[in-house]
């Protein structure tokens, strides 16, 4: 292979942690100049839901295609790569090991850094990607499809988990909530657009765990609200019913993520993952954060769902510390703790 | 953790004599010079190296289901063991299941990416047929093999050597055992189990005849050989990419149980 070039280190970067496929070449720690992610969603429709041995045979199908479509889109070598970077953790197993058996032969064969990532650790990068270096202390909401988790972060890989949702993520209950309307899979978009367009009117329903100090998260609680609603209401109007649903939702994101802030004295707030996708949760944060005085940091929704920039961007940091993994990198279906 | 977690190697046939008494496994007018067997479909690791046309070096190793941390290690150890690199590599031959279906995967995904980054072909074999090669040539008559899946299903396929030719006679089938073995009353039928067993299938495997076996194991130096039957067979075509062989629903667990 031939040695690194000069220029800024180019990494390159798989997720596979879950039903998504992605692939990105990043120049550097900001110049994305490939993020391709296929997704599963079509694939595992007939189920309502993501059946895990259908996406590990997904991603071995498309992984290889899809890297050298990103080669091509970025207009690089694989002999031009600098180091390799994957999500080892957390998700699918049998998905991770796909991502993570083919990082692990690339640095191998182009012999180069293979670089480990937790892909939780790795959302909020999307916004170091979208708004350059952050000012440390940061609390971090990360709002992904099977996770709610508030994160403190001091400085980079120096990170600890403040709170965390006890049993659905946010965004598992708004796709379950659209599915029970008749939404397709992921349903944040459906919500979303009735939040946006309708008034709660005489809705409401619960906004679990808010009251006391605590900073983790419920949400089973109010999906089965909803349940129970639709069964009592069936005719009630889905816009002011979904906007009233995603009202509480948005509540307690957006009131968890300032008390964490205001309890760790800490400034600043990021908002990553699938949910930030939603512009009525984006609003919700742009007043709470301005009326606290919070400086708030959100990235552009293509950098919200599962994408392999963010793993190259926590990766392009790794390996400027020198802080590489051997070809011994395990996967691992939990977080840690 | 990720220490220590594959057993003991169960044999290493870097220097034994491949056979003793018949002809070579892999003829001498080989068509390739350098190439790499990888076959994760089973708890067993099984490598081989063909160097100058010749077998250069094996692992058949216990593994666990954890193949993905030992591949690459053990790959290397291979090749330096031969003084080879990586892009020296002619092919790729690599066993495309049925069996563990994250084995599978995992050996897979490693020989498409050499094939990928080196330009190589990449050649998949079924295991079955691996199988099957363990069987004496000299057995004229046809044999069945059987692989062990979940519960007490089993992959299973008809195999007959002819003229030194082995030959599929019908696709892979997945079938209860109990529906199998009736079948192969007076046949022979070579078995293979990997973890997790089923002892409950012990009374239906006895019924069963073992055929002579040329080679013990199903390991990498059969894939070799398998691998270089396959591309002469193909003569000038470029092989197909290898794909998976799964013979079950990915909804297995949940949506498909068998009533």
């Amino acid at each position: 292979m031939t040695p690194p070039t000069a220029a800024a280190p180019l990494g390159l970067a798989f997720d596979t942690t879950f039903d998504d496929t992605s692939v990105a070449l990043l120049r550097g720690r900001r110049e994305v100049l490939a993020n391709l992610t296929l997704s599963q969603y079509a694939d595992h429709a007939e189920f309502g839901g993501v059946v895990p041995e259908r996406a590990s045979r997904k991603h071995l199908e498309v992984i290889h295609p899809l890297l050298e479509r990103a080669l091509a889109t970025a207009g690089v070598g694989l002999g031009e790569v600098d180091y390799v970077a994957v999500s080892n953790l957390p998700g699918l197993l049998g998905s991770i090991l796909v991502g993570l058996t083919v990082a692990k032969s690339l640095a191998y064969l182009l012999e180069r850094p293979l670089i480990g990532v937790n892909h939780i650790e790795a959302h909020p990068y999307a916004n170091f990607l979208e708004h350059g270096e952050l000012p440390f202390p940061l609390v971090h909401l990360v709002a992904a499809g099977g996770h709610t988790l508030l994160i403190h972060q001091e400085e980079h890989f120096r990170w600890r988990i403040v709170g965390r949702s006890v049993d659905d993520a946010a965004g598992e209950c708004v796709d379950k909530v659209a599915k029970l309307f008749g939404h397709a899979m992921p349903g944040g978009p459906a919500v979303d657009r009735a939040a946006l367009e309708h008034a709660p009117g005489p809705y409401a329903f619960p906004r679990p765990m808010l009251a006391g100090p605590g900073l983790d998260f419920s949400f089973s609680g109010l999906k089965t609200a909803l349940v129970y609603f639709r069964r009592d209401h069936p005719d009630a109007p889905e816009g002011p019913v979904l906007a009233a649903f995603f009202e509480a939702v948005a509540e307690v994101l957006v009131t968890k993520t300032l008390r964490a802030a205001q309890q760790l004295g800490v400034p600043a707030i990021t908002v990553s993952g699938g949910l930030a996708a939603s512009r009525r949760l984006r609003r919700a944060f742009e007043e709470a954060s301005a009326a606290a005085g919070l400086r708030l940091y959100y990235p552009p929704p293509r950098l919200c769902t599962d994408n392999a920039a963010m793993v190259a961007c926590l990766a392009a940091y790794r390996h400027a510390a020198g802080r590489h993994d051997g070809l011994g990198l395990e996967g691992f279906p939990n977080l840690p703790g | 953790m990720g220490e220590g977690l594959c057993n003991a190697s169960i044999h290493n046939d870097t220097n034994a004599p491949w056979n003793e008494r018949r002809p070579p496994l892999i003829p001498p007018e080989s068509p390739l010079t350098h190439a790499l067997a990888i076959d994760t479909t089973s708890d067993v690791l099984s490598l081989a190296l063909l160097k100058a046309g010749q077998p250069a070096g094996a692992l058949y190793e216990s593994c666990g289901h954890r193949a993905e941390q030992r591949l690459l290690g053990a790959v290397d150890d291979l090749l330096r063991g031969a003084g080879l690199r990586a892009g020296e590599l002619d092919a790729v031959f690599v066993a495309r299941g049925p069996g563990s279906f994250t084995g599978t995967r995992i050996g897979l995904a490693v020989a498409l990416t050499f094939g990928q980054v080196h330009g190589l072909p990449v050649v998949g074999v079924d295991t079955l047929e691996l199988l099957a090669a363990q069987v004496d040539p000299a057995l004229g008559a046809p044999f069945h093999v059987l692989l062990n899946c979940a519960r007490d299903e089993v992959y299973h396929a008809p195999y007959r050597w002819a003229a030194g030719e082995l030959r599929a006679e019908a696709p892979i089938a997945l079938a209860p055992l109990g529906a199998v073995v009736p079948a192969l009353a007076g046949r022979a039928a070579l078995v293979r189990r990997f973890a997790p067993e089923q002892p409950g299938l012990e009374p239906l495997l006895a019924r069963l005849n073992a055929p002579p076996l040329r080679r013990a194991h199903p390991d990498g130096v059969l894939l070799l050989e398998r691998g270089l039957a396959r591309l002469k067979a193909l003569g000038a075509q470029s092989p197909p990419r290898p794909a998976p062989i799964y013979l079950k629903s990915e909804a297995f667990r949940k949506w498909h149980r068998p009533a």
